[in-house]
């Protein structure tokens, strides 16, 4: 029976499988959550809300294709110019001194003096793929066999070019530590499609993240921050209770009353004693579900090989993108996939050449998967890292840091592909043409999914906060979902 | 730039305060028309629109100038009958300044118009310039002054201090305050903050039980009297400091003497070391107190020398630095991240600033230049660490003692290992003989520059020596069966003295290591030493941070902005080390400085109160937050160097006030949505306990917790799948070992303790400030699922068991009281009752429902999941 709440600005939609109460009978951290959530209505009177799972599935604010997102973060900042944006000028004029043109004051690099430096054109070939045509470097040969189904957006910035601020920026829309992530965002917008994983979760390959704000829920109720999962062995520690199972279930039940009755004695607004309650039933289920999420033993041979499974070189990355496609269709609503190995400041090709082998069959697999289990529409694909690289030679081929122009594509979700949107300048240093921000991107993700990033707010400390803080006007979904 | 600016720039705030005839005796050369107008702002105008910005007003600055205050522009360069400055100090129209004043003399106007008419020049300070004399323009850059007490209620406050603050802050809010917390809640709030522990029933009966105005102010010195107390707070300055047991990054070597600082800092805790003394300590023991700690071979130590060894442990802070260990990085660069960490870290805990962005550039929002950056960098160049031997009585006299022992046993194993060496020589060449000669060359070559031919052919030969042993080595699989009858005799007599040595040598205390290595293990700690004269790197500043890219050469200095004119002497010749540290611990050491008691008197309310008054801790400059209360900050800033800079002291002061005492319930809905993270401490802030505090927590309610103090960190024991690929450093220790306090837990950088990793311990990679607070699902699956957990859960029911008998509705009462403080209410000790007698019942089915024994074994499992689930409720997490 579906119930309405007013909820977020917006009218919220609570399918009765997904209540607790009815459907499970022992979670009660929703009470409290819901309660948080119409903090006004609850303020008001009493009885004017009925009790709602933080984590419901709600109703997007308007109709879209794209139920869930897979982020591949690409940490250290990919080059535009050797991948996704060619630029056959910079080529040409390789070793050469920058044209004083190019030159201007605000271009505030973090290691080199931008007139003093010389060109490094790209060591890459590119090549037109697909019906569209759409030119993609040989670092990723295999995804450009999708390429009808990529929306390139080569004129991406922002203003800071140190990785911690960059990447914050990026996953958070702010440089300030203390703001949701996207992903927080998206499930606090949309809820969660599954009762046995977390909504949102983070893995990484290699170094991991240095902090967990880029997953975190900021200000938002903690119930919406992402889990961090490991991609073998146990996923998570601790799943295996010592105990009898049904003892388990009943010591679980007990302290989920004792807990409510601890919340309801004047704690009502610690968002993170409710979270707590739900995080019990959530983690009861993920006893069960997470072992047989990272299980891939039934997945047949073809699709090992598709993820690139059966390489060493591969194989890493490739199981995380199988995991995502096993999480998107167990209804994980975000997941976020980290991959380090951009930051080229030397010998930036051999870099990329290295870490695009370890993505391109990986990453090309997942789109052929989803796409042949009918998921591509529904899942938006994000590729992106904190900012691109100079056209300049920082020192040994290397290139420096660059916010001011860089790509992010993304595909599925309802996208139609086989396009390239804005242009960099002809060396690639900046973003000219249909310039799109990080809060233009943000709104893109959030309008691709059906959110309107102007009206998913958060009242926090005097006013009502967005992911896209006051900006998000060049919203490109209409063009990504046009023919 | 004209040499005048010099001279002039120091003693315009001077001259601010000074009447016009006084600076005609600092003018001896005639000033520019700028820097007269200057000294007539300066004299006249500043003290409302220089910092205080009255009207929006900032006259210090030309842009300042130009965008003027809520009235416009005060300047139209050129024009000076339209602009307002000179409007108003010519009193044409309404606007006259300086208010309620004579006009300027007509020889100053002349001044002010002909600079405007002449296009209102402002001669660049350039950066080089020695701003030292000028009030900063940012707050925490000034002295602390000491503010009075504001009135609460229109009345003068004769309560605890803070309040006043508190109250005054709140009535301008409009906010209420919350009523004070009961009893119960106060003691557990105040046992978890001081030392980190629960109290024990009795300890809560005890406060309950005494009436006395004076019950809790005693609670708080016996709190502070327990050496737990060190233990907790001096974690925290643990995070600050980025305490590590490793080096970090791939190599992660491992910093065996690490822990004799985390001692030293936990002892200065208990002492009540002044924090003047405890930061000179840290950053320049060595140069402050240079005594000579040699040995000497002497028994007796004196205590002098005791002393000045204990606080050259604490520089003990600059080895903690993270450090690559990889050859590929050259040592400029691994001196130049060296470098790095010592000031970003120094900043960050001492001062409370993020230097670090001055790395590469002028700092972008706090007034620090890139040559500030250097010149604190250059503090540091002429140091290195070191490890000196650390010097106790009981070392000195086991080591003495046992020497022999040692000695013996390092002669007989060497025995052994000859007989060893010339058996097996004599097994591999009897084996070789047995093979052709050319087979024999061919295996005598090197692998790397034998030919495939000769490969094939030594292949064999190689083949038939592994079989036996390690032809290199000279060792042997099986030595016992290729001894002749007399060599066995020889190698059973060897074996039975090394037995008898073995007995000898005492058992030292580091468990993990065998007798033998105790020879070679000398007590040590790291701490901050003199490099050789020659060796003292030079600084230079670095363009845009990049190393290689030298701009000019500096010499040790403090920043600018901040050194109010003192600085550092240079050294007098070129081969001299800079002995610089003493002097920048003196000056942040100094009572008057902007930052260092600020900085800690936050950071004391921070650890009090879950939240700062300035929200970002390690960032007093622009890009931090703006303190909450600041008059409470500078009150409590100056009261902690009035009180000699204790930190009990102000613990006392800080809990004793109603603030702190407040309940943390949410009882007024429109407070709470009014400032819903309590930013004006309307109510006490409910805490999740840290990582250690669970830890510790959980390990005292099971009655497991030993409570032994100092010494080295141990590890505990790893579960599978936590050491894939992972470098764990294994430090052996025994099972008491592993019930230890957590904050003996060993750290290591690459390496987090699973369970830490999940209840937010910071990356000791650089300082923290602020520990994050997350609920995620894995830490309910820490408490159900977890070994350690469910071990403590057992230990607890036995504990029951032991304290109150056969008495089921005794144990749940006992479990309330000594896990949460509390006794159950009537209501949950019928449910838990109920609880009980259901897991005891499934327990019994799926045992042997016939045998007595059985039900009892039943309801023992059954109690240890009853403790489970008490261990599971949010009340023993959280601290209201």
């Amino acid at each position: 029976m579906p119930m309405d709440h007013s909820c977020c600005n917006r009218q919220m939609t609570v399918r009765s499988r997904r209540e607790f109460l009815t459907t499970s009978g022992f979670g009660f951290g929703g009470l409290a959550l819901g309660y948080l959530l119409n903090r006004e209505q609850a303020l008001g009177s009493v009885g004017a809300s009925a009790p709602v799972n933080p984590l419901a599935s709600r109703a997007p604010h308007f109709p879209a294709k794209g139920k869930s997102v897979i982020c591949l973060y690409m940490k250290g900042g990919p080059s535009q110019m050797d991948s996704f944006d060619p630029k056959p000028l910079l080529s040409r004029l390789d070793g050469q001194p920058i044209p004083p043109s190019f030159v201007t004051k605000d271009l505030d690099l973090q290691f080199v003096k931008v007139e003093d430096m010389k060109l490094l054109g790209s060591r890459r070939t590119f090549r037109k793929y697909g019906q569209s045509g759409l030119e993609i470097s040989d670092l990723f040969s295999r995804v450009g066999q999708h390429a009808d189904d990529l929306a390139v957006i080569r004129s991406c910035y922002h203003d800071s070019f140190i990785h911690g601020p960059a990447m914050s920026v990026m996953l958070t829309g702010s440089v300030r530590l203390g703001h949701p992530s996207v992903g927080a965002w998206v499930v606090y917008g949309l809820g969660s499609e599954t009762e046995n994983l977390p909504a949102y979760v983070a893995m990484s390959e290699g170094a991991g993240v240095s902090t967990k704000a880029v997953y975190g829920a900021g200000f938002l109720p903690a119930a919406y921050q992402g889990t961090f999962m490991r991609t073998e062995g146990n996923p998570l520690r601790n799943l295996t209770p010592p105990i009898d199972p049904g003892n388990q279930r009943k010591i679980l039940d007990q302290v989920g009353r004792w807990n409510q009755r601890h919340l309801d004695q004047q704690r009502q607004d610690d968002s993170r004693l409710a979270a707590r309650l739900t995080n019990y039933e959530l983690a009861f289920r993920m006893q069960t579900a997470a072992p047989e999420l990272i299980d891939i033993s039934s997945e047949p041979e073809h699709v090992r090989q598709m993820y690139g499974l059966n390489s060493d070189n591969t194989a890493k990355f490739g199981r995380m993108c199988l995991l995502a496609r096993r999480m998107v269709e167990r209804g994980v609503r975000f997941i976020q996939l980290y991959k380090s190995g951009w930051d080229g400041h030397t010998e930036n090709d051999q870099l990329h050449v290295g870490s695009a082998a370890k993505i391109d069959q990986p990453i090309a697999g997942l789109i052929s998967d989803l796409k042949q289990r009918g998921l591509l529409d529904s899942t938006l694909l994000v590729w992106t890292g904190e900012f691109g690289r100079t056209p300049i030679n920082q020192g040994k081929m290397g290139r420096d840091h660059n916010p001011y122009g860089f790509t992010t594509w993304m595909a599925g979700g309802g996208i139609r592909g086989g396009k390239a949107i804005g242009a960099t300048d002809e060396l690639g240093f900046r973003a000219v043409e249909d310039r799109v921000h990080v809060h233009d991107l943000h709104a893109t993700i959030l309008s691709l999914l059906g959110l309107d990033h102007e009206k998913l707010t958060y009242f926090f400390e005097g006013r009502n906060r967005r992911l896209t803080d006051v900006g998000g006007q060049n919203d490109l979904s209409g063009k990504l979902v046009a023919g | 730039m004209n040499p005048m600016r010099m001279k002039f720039l120091p003693v315009l705030a001077l001259l601010a305060g000074l009447s016009s005839s006084a600076t005609a005796g600092f003018a001896q050369e005639k000033p520019s028309p700028f820097e007269s107008v200057q000294a007539i702002l300066a004299e006249n105008c500043l003290s409302c629109h220089g910092a205080a910005q009255m009207s929006g007003l900032d006259l210090r600055q030309r842009e300042s100038f130009l965008k003027g205050g809520s009235r416009g522009p005060a300047l139209v360069p050129g024009k000076a009958e339209d602009s307002l400055l000179f409007q108003v100090a010519a009193h044409i129209g309404e606007l006259q300044m300086p208010p309620e004043s004579p006009r300027l003399p007509r020889e100053k106007l002349d001044l002010i118009r002909q600079w405007i008419d002449a296009g209102a020049v402002w001669e660049d300070s350039s950066s080089d310039a020695d701003p030292a004399g000028e009030e900063p323009d940012w707050w925490s850059f000034r002295k602390p002054r000491r503010p009075s007490l504001p009135p609460v209620d229109g009345k003068e406050w004769q309560g605890n201090p803070i309040d006043a603050f508190v109250l005054a802050k709140l009535r301008e809010k409009s906010l209420p305050a919350a009523p004070p917390a009961d009893k119960r809640t106060l003691i557990r709030r105040a046992y978890f903050d001081l030392i980190g522990l629960p109290p024990t029933p009795e300890q809560v009966d005890r406060f309950l039980e005494d009436d006395s105005p004076r019950a809790f102010q005693s609670v708080v010195n016996e709190l502070l009297d327990s050496p737990h107390y060190g233990e907790r707070w001096g974690r925290h300055w643990l995070d600050v400091v980025r305490y590590a047991d490793s080096a970090g990054f791939e190599t992660d070597a491992f910093f065996p003497h690490a822990w004799r600082y985390r001692d030293y800092v936990i002892k200065s805790f208990n002492e009540d070391k002044p924090f003047d003394r405890f930061l000179q300590e840290q950053i320049a023991a060595d140069e402050l107190w240079p005594n000579n700690l040699d040995l000497e071979g002497s028994y007796a130590i004196p205590v002098e020398k005791l002393r000045a060894l204990e606080a050259r442990v604490g520089t003990g802070l600059y080895g903690l630095v993270p450090q690559t260990g990889e050859s590929k990085m050259d040592a400029s660069r691994e001196l130049n991240e060296i470098l790095t960490d010592w000031v970003d870290t120094t900043a960050s805990a001492f001062m409370g600033l993020t230097l670090g962005c001055a790395r590469c550039h002028d700092h972008k929002f706090d007034p620090l230049s890139q040559k500030d950056y250097y010149r604190f960098q250059a503090i540091f160049a002429g140091s290195d660490t070191m490890e000196i031997p650390v010097v106790t009585k009981l070392s000195m006299f086991h080591r003495s003692e046992s020497y022999s022992g040692f000695l013996t046993l390092a002669e007989l194993r060497w025995t052994h290992r000859l007989l060893e060496k010339k058996v097996s020589r004599r097994v591999f060449e009897a084996r070789k003989a047995e093979f052709p000669a050319e087979v024999v060359q061919a295996f005598e070559i090197p692998d790397d520059d034998r030919t495939l031919e000769q490969e094939k052919l030594a292949a064999p030969l190689a083949e038939a020596l592994k079989k036996l042993g390690d032809p290199n080595g000279l060792t042997l699989l099986d030595l016992e069966k290729h001894l002749t009858p007399q060599e066995k005799v020889q190698r059973k007599e060897l074996v039975e003295k090394l037995g008898h040595a073995v007995l000898k040598v005492p058992t030292t205390e580091a468990s993990h290591q065998t007798h033998y290595d105790a020879l070679f293990d000398i007590p040590k700690a790291v701490v901050m030493g003199h490099r050789q004269a020659e060796l003292v790197p030079a600084i230079h500043v670095l363009d845009r941070g990049d190393l290689g890219k030298n701009l000019e050469k500096v010499e040790p200095g403090l920043p600018r902005i901040l050194a109010n004119g003192m600085d550092l002497e240079q050294p007098s010749s070129e081969l001299a080390v800079p002995r610089s540290r003493a002097k920048l611990a003196l000056w942040l050491s100094r009572p008057d400085h902007p930052l260092t008691a600020r900085v800690l008197a936050n950071r004391l309310w921070q650890w009090h109160f879950g939240s700062g008054i300035v929200s970002t801790p390690n960032d007093f400059g622009r890009m931090g937050a703006e303190p909450s209360h600041p008059e409470l900050l500078d009150w409590l800033a100056t009261e902690l160097v009035r009180r000699g800079w204790s930190l009990k002291s102000m613990h006392r002061l800080v809990m004793a006030s109603e603030a702190y005492r407040r309940s943390s319930q949410y009882f007024d809905p429109a407070a709470a949505q009014a400032d819903p993270n309590n930013l004006y401490l309307w109510r006490m802030n409910r805490r999740r306990l840290e990582a250690e505090a669970l830890w510790d927590a959980l390990h005292a309610a099971s009655g497991t917790l030993n409570r032994k103090l100092g010494g080295r960190s141990f590890c505990p024991t790893p579960e599978e799948g936590d050491l894939s690929g992972k470098n764990w450093i294994r430090v052996y220790a025994d099972p008491e070992e592993q019930n230890r306090r957590a904050v003996y837990i060993l750290v290591q950088r690459n390496f987090g303790f699973p369970m830490f990793e999940t209840f937010d311990t910071p990356d000791p990679a650089v300082s923290c400030s602020v520990r994050e607070v997350t609920t995620v699902p894995p830490q309910a699956l820490f408490f159900l699922n977890d070994k350690m957990v469910f071990s403590q859960a057992q230990a607890f029911a036995d504990r029951l068991v032991r304290e109150v008998g056969d008495d089921p509705s005794g144990w749940i009462r006992q479990a309330w009281r000594v896990a949460l403080g509390r006794e159950p209410t009537a209501r949950e000790q019928e449910e838990a009752g109920t609880l009980l007698e259901s897991l005891t019942d499934s327990e019994v089915k799926a045992g042997k429902p016939d045998s007595l024994a059985g039900k009892g074994q039943a309801r023992t499992r059954a109690l240890t999941q009853l403790c489970l689930a008490v261990f599971n409720l949010s009340e023993f997490s959280y601290v209201d």
